[in-house]
């Protein structure tokens, strides 16, 4: 029989003040020794979003009403970003770490869920270039469906974390499911509103293409920032996937965790 | 009262080859027959507040994985472990630190990883500067640092955590001397205010200074448990034990312990460490002299071959070697279905700790082995000299007028 008994001061509660100066070492790691610092987080969005606005507003118009496609863009690719950056960073994170992993004993998700917030924090820093780009372009702002933001970023996280936790403990094990993920996610980039709208995608095909819990996520950030309104039904369908996701996700690391100490 | 510690009866095993590490071993997995390998068997203790227990023994004897189960990194395949109270394991010097950061951010960092609340580093904090000695670099990114600096940081936060149980590996191997003795005397500190703690390593001199209790490993075994007086004596017995059935086995052998090469054109039995006395030993005084003995069975033919002997420590690293070919020594040439005893005498002008004797014998032209075994046996070295480090240059200390008076 094995049996591992761990002391009450040594539950996660403690433990969190691991995962703040966890992040805090990302973040100053990241940014350390570069000359813009966190200026990169609005330029990675921004730049990417002028490449397709360039494309789609020039080249290949993209009807997107009233809204500007750079705005329209920008509002999706941030949170876009989010994901898969803190995606492939996650992916990542216990293998770039086995040297810890090995020889001190501490809760293995604080390392996936500090890769995690530290792209979180980039995330509100590129939002706020969003505000500022709604002013330019004159789009009606409604605070009050604001307050549902927080709800729509949660869902993301969760999900996020959910797919994290599988994909960092499976990395463990093979180093193939982080080169996986970064194709993955190129693909899964263009399967996601980001940069044209849903009504490009033919009738036929929407009920599985609503199956993409992203889309419900992506497109409840713009009903909210650009159209004030709150999020469809398909907002739900994605929050109870996210959610089903993280669980199995939590699971499934939890179960393995044990083991990452064992196969370097 | 309750073990702050108990132990009963823990094993692990770990599968032997290579890892799954890709895909393509995961398809090819019914090809594979997984191999074991008990690296710790049926060790059973139980440590109450204010004890310290010494665990000793030679490389890949179980040593660290007995940390690694009490420290929860990894877990036992049979058994039982408990621990009543906060424990903090001093495996790793410096466990994640980033070399962007500054000794401050850093001393956060490895703090709150070794289990310490944010507050709790902040009241400490002072104390942890000060005893690591590196003030005035507190605020400079730990890439600056030297490694002396570094490992004093790391031992620095990881001894100031107050824990009931504390784990400390053979970290202390780092830094001066004046250093060591702050750890050491910090330990004994701890174990007075009621601390239990685990000290790992193969120098039988540091735990002594430490332990009462020891638990001598050897190959994943608990080979002897008892205090650490007796158990300097028990190190060696064990030791020769290991020797002899070594010898025993005789046929290729490859079990990370010593790899053995042979031909078995001619082949080496019986190798043995003698006193002037004619008597077989492991544990020596500095300075003795003493014969390396050997037999060697020629099954064909071998013409003008070539002995060595070697000595290294525990670490791998050659404290000597010796050859006939270098001492330029004809050796004779000797006949099929021959025996003969081969014999080095050597002075020891070793310093204290544990060494590992190899011998081989070559072809003539260097072409190959005979027989190789790169650890025949392990042996101990003690002395009252002083010295410490590998060699004992047997130092006289003398303090002489000034010439110009």
């Amino acid at each position: 029989m094995t049996e591992t008994k761990l002391h009450q001061n040594q539950t996660s509660l403690f433990y969190k003040d691991l995962l703040f100066a966890w992040t805090s070492r990302i973040l100053k790691a990241r940014y350390q020794q570069s000359v813009l610092g966190g200026f990169w987080a609005i330029l990675q969005p921004l730049a990417t979003v002028l490449i397709f606005t360039t494309v789609f507003s020039f080249f290949l118009k993209v009807d997107t009403g009233d809204i500007p496609y750079i705005v329209f863009s920008y509002t999706a690719m941030v949170p876009w970003i989010l994901f898969s950056s803190s995606i492939n960073d996650m992916v990542e994170s216990i293998v770039q770490n086995m040297n810890l992993v090995s020889k001190i004993y501490f809760p293995r998700e604080i390392l996936v869920v500090s890769a995690l917030l530290a792209r979180v924090v980039d995330f509100f820093i590129a939002y706020i270039i969003l505000i500022i780009l709604m002013i330019i372009f004159k789009i009606q702002i409604q605070l009050v469906v604001w307050l549902f933001l927080p709800v729509i970023i949660l869902v993301e996280l969760a999900f996020a974390l959910g797919i994290g936790l599988i994909a960092s403990a499976l990395n463990a094990f093979y180093r193939d499911i982080r080169h996986l993920f970064v194709l993955l996610l190129q693909l899964w980039l263009y399967a996601t509103p980001i940069i044209y709208p849903v009504s490009f995608v033919p009738e036929k095909w929407q009920f599985l293409y609503q199956l993409n819990p992203m889309v419900g996520i992506i497109e409840a950030y713009r009903s909210v920032m650009l159209h004030s309104s709150l999020p469809g039904t398909s907002f739900l369908v994605s929050a109870l996937i996210a959610v089903i996701v993280l669980i199995i996700g939590y699971l499934f690391f939890k179960k393995v965790e044990v083991q990452f100490a064992d196969i370097i | 009262m309750l073990p702050t510690i108990e132990v009963q009866n823990v094993s692990k095993k770990y599968r032997i080859g290579k890892a799954p590490l890709s895909l393509r071993s995961l398809v090819n997995f019914r090809n594979q027959k997984n191999q074991y390998h008990w690296a710790v068997k049926e060790v059973d203790f139980s440590l109450y507040p204010g004890q310290a227990l010494g665990i000793i023994g030679p490389n890949g004897a179980g040593k660290t994985t007995i940390l690694k189960l009490l420290s929860k990194v990894t877990f036992p395949s049979s058994g039982k472990i408990n621990m009543n109270g906060r424990f903090s394991a001093l495996i790793e010097l410096g466990a994640g630190f980033h070399p962007e950061l500054t000794g401050r951010e850093n001393i956060f960092l490895n703090g709150t990883i070794l289990g310490m609340r944010k507050q709790e580093i902040q009241t400490r904090f002072d104390e942890i500067v000060d005893f690591a000695g590196i003030g005035k670099f507190l605020d400079t990114p730990v890439k600056r640092y030297s490694s002396g600096m570094y490992a004093r940081l790391g031992f620095s936060v990881a001894a100031h955590i107050d824990p009931d149980i504390l784990l400390v590996d053979e970290v202390l191997a780092v830094g001066d001397m004046a250093f060591q003795k702050k750890c050491y005397d910090r330990m004994v500190d701890l174990i007075k205010k009621g601390t239990t703690l685990i000290f790992v390593s193969h120098n039988m001199r540091a735990i002594q200074k430490v332990c009462s209790e020891c638990i001598v490993m050897y190959r994943g075994n608990p080979a002897f448990q008892g205090p650490t007086a007796d158990a300097t004596a028990e190190y060696s017995n064990i030791l020769r034990e290991a020797a002899t059935t070594y010898n025993d086995i005789g046929e290729n052998i490859s079990d990370g312990i010593g790899q053995r090469i042979m031909t078995h054109a001619a082949v080496i039995n019986n190798v043995e460490l003698l006193r002037e006395n004619q008597q077989t030993a492991y544990t020596f005084e500095s300075g003795e002299s003493v014969s390396v003995r050997f037999r060697v069975d020629f099954h064909e033919e071998a013409p003008h071959p070539i002995f060595a002997c070697m000595i290294r420590t525990p670490d791998g690293q050659k404290v000597y070697d010796y050859t006939t070919e270098w001492a330029q020594i004809s050796t004779p040439n000797f006949e099929a279905n021959s025996s003969r005893l081969i014999e080095f005498k050597l002075k020891l002008n070793l310093a204290p700790g544990t060494y590992q004797l190899g011998v081989n014998m070559a072809y003539h032209d260097l072409s190959k082995y005979y027989d190789r075994i790169d650890r025949a046996l392990d042996f101990v070295m003690t002395s009252n000299t002083g010295s410490r480090g590998i060699t004992d240059l047997q130092a006289v200390f003398n303090i002489l007028p000034n010439p110009t008076e």
